[in-house]
């Protein structure tokens, strides 16, 4: 089968289209008010959970307010009014086992259905005067054991992201296909300027082509995730610069050949182009990042979201799209390919 | 005749040329000056932030317009005399030098004009220098080349800047964020790792140069 | 046909671009309902819509092309 490769291409993304759609999201707690609570009263928390269902076997539930050295208070009351919505009432203690007046805990709820949720130091507490000693003697150390896990292939539920999760699967991959396809073109303009053959620059301009529209739709994709998840179209995001770097360079590269009449002098000046601009993108990879850290540290609130936070879920529809991506954007280039033949046999006629 | 002699010869060429037509150089220098006037003109109170990135952007620009001239505005009959005669290599490097040394040159003035009217920032004076260094260097290696392949279209100032801009980021990001640690906005962790990294992009640069100078030269 | 595929790069980002930003000053609690699920959506119709105008540009292309082989006879 001389298309095997196409096909194997649209059923990929096919694939991590239908996975990365349907499979839901796991439980978690998209919202929690009050969100600051004061040490030694009765407190009433209100939880809205994401994809929860409180009301099955609403006896079970459990819940706690939790320190990160795992020192836990349990609710003493839960009322679930529906399957979003639970209030828990909690018995603050006078002190808190901290040496701080303000302590951010974690919000964790058990559910034999939904499984283990958190709101990770989510709810601040503010305690009146610090007594480290008088706060661990009130303090219940509420034993947090035998946590559910929920029984279903499920992505990981995160505050900021929501249902966006999914986008690893659509945006990411194609900044990935992107880099494989340019890196293809680099290779086939050495091999153009080894061999002398007018077809491999043809090859690296095809897949140059493709590249910059994998670049554009990676940029616009990008922008709008970005908007909705850290507020802004833009940010100093490793994979968002690379991709308007190389759009600048693929960009000039282009600019570049069309200002050639001579097809010899126009292959020959754009491959030495394409591999030194090449040579001068890789670096940034290690660049960006480094900058990053120095330029912002710890960023507020940015998730850092690069290969290492996968879960192995995400793992079976990421990696997968990625190898899709690059295998329609082959395609594109094929036809990009033969186009450029059929018109260069055309000039020569 | 080895590369290297080649190479000594051709920068007494170039530096003797160079003091020939002292327009060239003078109109440079006055770039530069005009170009910080405008700047201070414009912003008037110069923070250590706003020096640092005006420092590099001056240099930026005025780096590509010294440059331009190295292949762009030789003749083809003195380029076909040079090819008969010299190894490309020796061409190339010869004009890398050369062009360092100018930047170089050029660095240090935009660094008096800037401080004269808005301030010296600069704390560590070491770093700084080799800053300069490295970015001269930098900047020579990526518009040297560029300039090479932009000679050998016809529109090619424009083509110059739209070239060798993207080139120039990872290089310029690194100078940025060098020179800030010697200003003193950053703190200074890892100095030695960003020198190595701005070396090891000036090194890469260079040896793609030399590798793929020679198909470009052939016609 | 490279002057074509700058072109094609500049009514891209002419198009998909004000787009985005006409999405995106919507009504976000729009874009931000049932887990920001719309979000998704956007990403994937922005990536169709490019792939789509991307091909467009081919297919004319390939008409000019072929139109071009007719004339040679």
């Amino acid at each position: 089968m001389k298309y095997w490769w196409k096909i194997l291409g649209v059923l990929i993304l096919l694939y991590t289209f239908f996975m990365g759609l349907l499979t839901p999201l796991k439980t978690g707690i998209s919202e929690a008010s009050p969100l600051s609570l004061h040490a030694g009263r009765s407190e009433t928390v209100t939880v809205v959970g994401y994809n929860s269902f409180f009301t099955k076997e609403k006896e079970k539930l459990r819940a706690w307010l939790k320190l990160p050295n795992g020192k836990a208070l349990a609710a003493k009351r839960i009322d679930v009014v529906d399957d979003r919505v639970a209030k828990l009432t909690f018995d603050i203690p006078s002190f808190l086992p901290v040496d701080t007046k303000v302590k951010d805990f974690t919000l964790l709820i058990d559910s034999p259905v939904d499984g283990a949720s958190v709101l990770p130091g989510g709810i601040a507490v503010t305690q009146d005067t610090v007594n480290l000693a008088l706060g661990d003697a009130l303090w219940p150390n509420a034993e947090i054991s035998q946590l559910h896990e929920k029984e279903a292939i499920t992505f990981p539920f995160r505050n900021i992201l929501g249902e966006t999760i999914r986008n690893t699967y659509y945006h990411v991959p194609l900044w990935m296909s992107m880099f494989i396809i340019l890196t293809g073109g680099m290779v086939f303009s050495v091999i153009y300027l080894m061999k002398n053959d007018a077809d491999a620059d043809r090859k690296a301009m095809a897949l140059s082509n493709v590249g910059l529209l994998l670049g554009i739709l990676g940029i616009i994709t990008g922008a709008i995730w970005a908007r909705y998840t850290w507020g802004k179209f833009w940010s100093w995001d490793v994979k968002q610069n690379m991709t308007a770097i190389a759009l600048l360079i693929y960009g000039a590269y282009f600019v570049l050949r069309a200002s050639f009449e001579d097809p010899e002098k126009k292959a020959r000046v754009g491959a030495v182009f394409n591999i030194f601009a090449y040579a001068s993108l890789v670096p940034l990879l290690y660049i960006i990042p480094k900058l990053t850290d120095s330029l912002h540290p710890g960023a507020g609130g940015n998730i850092a979201f690069g290969s290492q936070d996968l879960d192995s879920t995400m793992r079976m529809v990421f990696y997968p799209a990625i190898i899709g991506w690059a295998l329609i954007g082959l395609w594109v280039a094929e036809i990009i390919l033969r186009t450029a033949r059929l018109k260069d046999r055309l000039m020569e006629v | 005749m080895n590369i290297l002699v080649q190479i000594m010869h051709l920068l007494r060429k170039e530096i003797t040329l160079e003091w020939r037509q002292k327009y060239a150089l003078s109109g440079i220098l006055l770039y530069v000056l005009s170009t910080v006037f405008i700047v201070y003109i414009s912003f008037q109170n110069i923070g250590p932030q706003v020096w640092n990135v005006l420092f590099w952007v001056i240099m930026l620009f005025a780096s590509v317009n010294a440059v331009m001239k190295s292949f762009v505005q030789e003749s083809g009959y003195r380029q076909l005399y040079y090819f008969q005669l010299l190894h490309p290599i020796a061409i190339l490097l010869s004009k890398m030098i050369y062009n360092s040394l100018l930047l170089l040159l050029l660095g240090g003035l935009t660094f008096v004009a800037l401080a004269f009217i808005a301030g010296n920032p600069v704390q560590d004076a070491g770093i700084f220098a080799l800053t300069l260094f490295l970015g001269s260097t930098g900047f020579s290696i990526t518009f040297t080349f560029v300039s090479a392949i932009a000679a050998k279209a016809d529109n090619s100032s424009t083509l110059m800047a739209i070239l060798s801009f993207p080139v120039v980021i990872p290089i310029l990001l690194l100078l940025v964020n060098l020179s800030a640690h010697s200003i003193g906005i950053l703190g200074s962790t890892d100095i030695g790792d960003k020198t190595m990294l701005l070396g090891a992009v000036d090194l890469i640069l260079v040896s793609m140069g030399l590798v793929l100078f020679p198909f470009l030269w052939r016609d | 046909m490279l002057i074509a595929s700058k072109k094609a790069l500049s009514t891209c980002l002419l198009l998909i671009l004000p787009l985005t930003f006409l999405l995106a000053q919507q009504d976000t609690d729009f874009m931000r309902s049932m887990g920001k699920m719309y979000v998704v959506v956007a990403v994937i119709a922005a990536i169709f819509l490019g792939i789509v105008i991307y091909l467009i540009r081919l297919d004319r292309k390939l008409t000019k092309l072929e139109d071009q082989i007719k004339n040679h006879g």
